[in-house]
């Protein structure tokens, strides 16, 4: 087994440890850090993706697959300085405003980081001119929005159409998930896609930047 | 009956196989011996960190009327409105985990410790609806002392934000009952702090009242179907004869 095919492996039983410990064998062996990224961290998450889509894992399995991710990450943003750390897409997430629940959205963050997607977390309760000034300041090409109240729906409609003042619309695709969300109200509300879980938002992401 | 009630942590701790099945767990078994583990730590970071507390007022249909009204937001046909008249008895209630449990479960996130953070998450959620239970059958016991239910009644807690009743009712609900003195506030959004909080109203009145087909406009979107288990609690609820 070589390294890379190790470390992925290692990710995929959520050890974290020798996670770290053998993406800094690799660094030291001056492996590329894309590939260390691309062909260890990023291919066991995608095996993790696959297994808990098909029932074969679950969530804390995901979570501790992710820890283990995030610990071997550590290790090479350093090696990114210049060019930043290579995604395949950028995605600014957050909970809408007058809502405090996060739980979900820090599960799609999770996920859509461990399946190499650059997350800019605007956190919780976050007005909808934040979501689009932060989507145009990092250049993100996805707007993730998340709510539990079926009160602070209304917000997420006004991201889309903020988004359509500015003429955003066709650039910044938007993505809606939560409780009180359903596949009818995102397309009610003229979102670009609807995650139902975690799992799925990944898929409808990659979806939107294919 | 106006009281404030320290939860006892046996009442309100879910069990293991609660806790696996709201992680996607469908059955113990298939539970690693590393996620056994993570349960039993959080279990443990859950008792540590709850502080249970809750209050409870009596009212009439009368005085509940204003608060079920709230903003004038309610949906056209709610199923409350169709409940409450019928009660023989109604209490508010509000219940918290304390902020504590809340903070613990950021913290974890915070330093990526993405699967004890969610298990103490379920936890806590699982933990804040059971003291709602121990609510329902506390308010049965307290008013089958004074003589004021039969066997055929049961108590139901119904709660703002469900079933068509608008979530800017918590705004009467609080002005009533005045949770801050139990440590609960209300935001802007009618979103109570701490998170692992709940509010609502307690229905006394005989099984039937609380009988229902969840074929209410508000039903088709919604995605909880909890209303499934109640009902079947009721249909179960079969009254002594004697």
């Amino acid at each position: 087994m070589s390294l890379l095919e190790e470390i992925s492996t290692l990710l995929q039983n959520g050890d974290d440890e020798r996670v770290s410990e053998l993406t800094r064998k690799a660094i030291d062996e001056e492996l590329e850090p894309k590939e260390i990224l691309d062909n260890g961290l990023i291919a066991g998450m995608n095996i993790i993706g696959e297994k808990f889509r098909n029932h074969e894992i679950f969530l804390p399995e995901v979570l501790l697959a992710a820890r283990a991710m995030y610990a071997g990450m550590d290790l090479l943003k350093p090696l990114f300085l210049k060019e930043g750390m290579p995604s395949i897409g950028k995605v600014v997430l957050g909970t809408v405003q007058g809502d405090l629940h996060d739980i979900g959205k820090n599960l799609v963050g999770i996920m859509l980081k461990g399946a190499g997607f650059e997350i800019i977390d605007l956190g919780k309760d976050v007005p909808p001119e934040e979501f689009v000034n932060a989507a145009e300041r990092e250049g993100a090409e996805i707007i993730g929005m998340s709510t539990l109240l079926t009160t602070t729906t209304p917000m997420m409609t006004k991201v889309i159409e903020l988004l359509k003042e500015r003429g955003l619309e066709g650039r910044i695709k938007t993505i809606v998930g939560g409780a009180p969300v359903t596949e009818d109200l995102a397309r009610e509300i003229g979102a670009s896609s609807y995650g139902y879980d975690a799992a799925s938002a990944v898929e409808r992401v990659k979806e939107l930047v294919g | 009956m106006n009281r404030i009630v320290e939860f006892e942590l046996d009442a309100i701790l879910p069990s293991q196989e609660d806790v696996l099945l709201d992680q996607g767990i469908p059955d113990a078994a298939s539970a690693s011996d590393r996620i056994q583990a993570l349960l039993t730590n959080a279990l443990d970071s859950f008792a540590r960190t709850v502080h249970p507390v809750g209050m409870i007022s009596e009212l009439d249909a009368e005085e509940f009327e204003p608060v079920f009204r709230g903003e004038g937001e309610n949906a056209g046909d709610v199923l409350l409105e169709r409940i409450y008249p019928r009660a023989d008895n109604l209490a508010l209630f509000a219940l918290t985990m304390g902020e504590e449990v809340s903070r613990c479960i950021e913290e974890l996130f915070a330093e990526n410790e993405f699967a004890p953070g969610s298990i103490l998450d379920s936890i806590a959620s699982l933990a804040a609806d059971s003291a709602s239970e121990v609510f329902e059958t506390d308010f049965f016991e307290e008013l089958s002392g004074r003589g004021l239910v039969s066997a055929d009644h049961f108590v139901l807690g119904y709660s703002p934000g469900y079933c068509g009743w608008h979530i800017t009712g918590q705004k009467k609900l609080f002005e009533f009952l005045e949770p801050g003195k139990i440590g609960i506030t209300l935001g802007e959004s009618c979103l109570m702090t701490p998170l692992k909080s709940i509010t609502g109203l307690l229905v006394s009145g005989k099984s039937e009242i609380h009988m229902f087909e969840p074929g209410f406009e508000y039903c088709r979107s919604c995605k909880h179907r909890s209303c499934q288990e109640r009902l079947k609690r009721l249909s179960a609820h079969k009254p002594s004869t004697a």
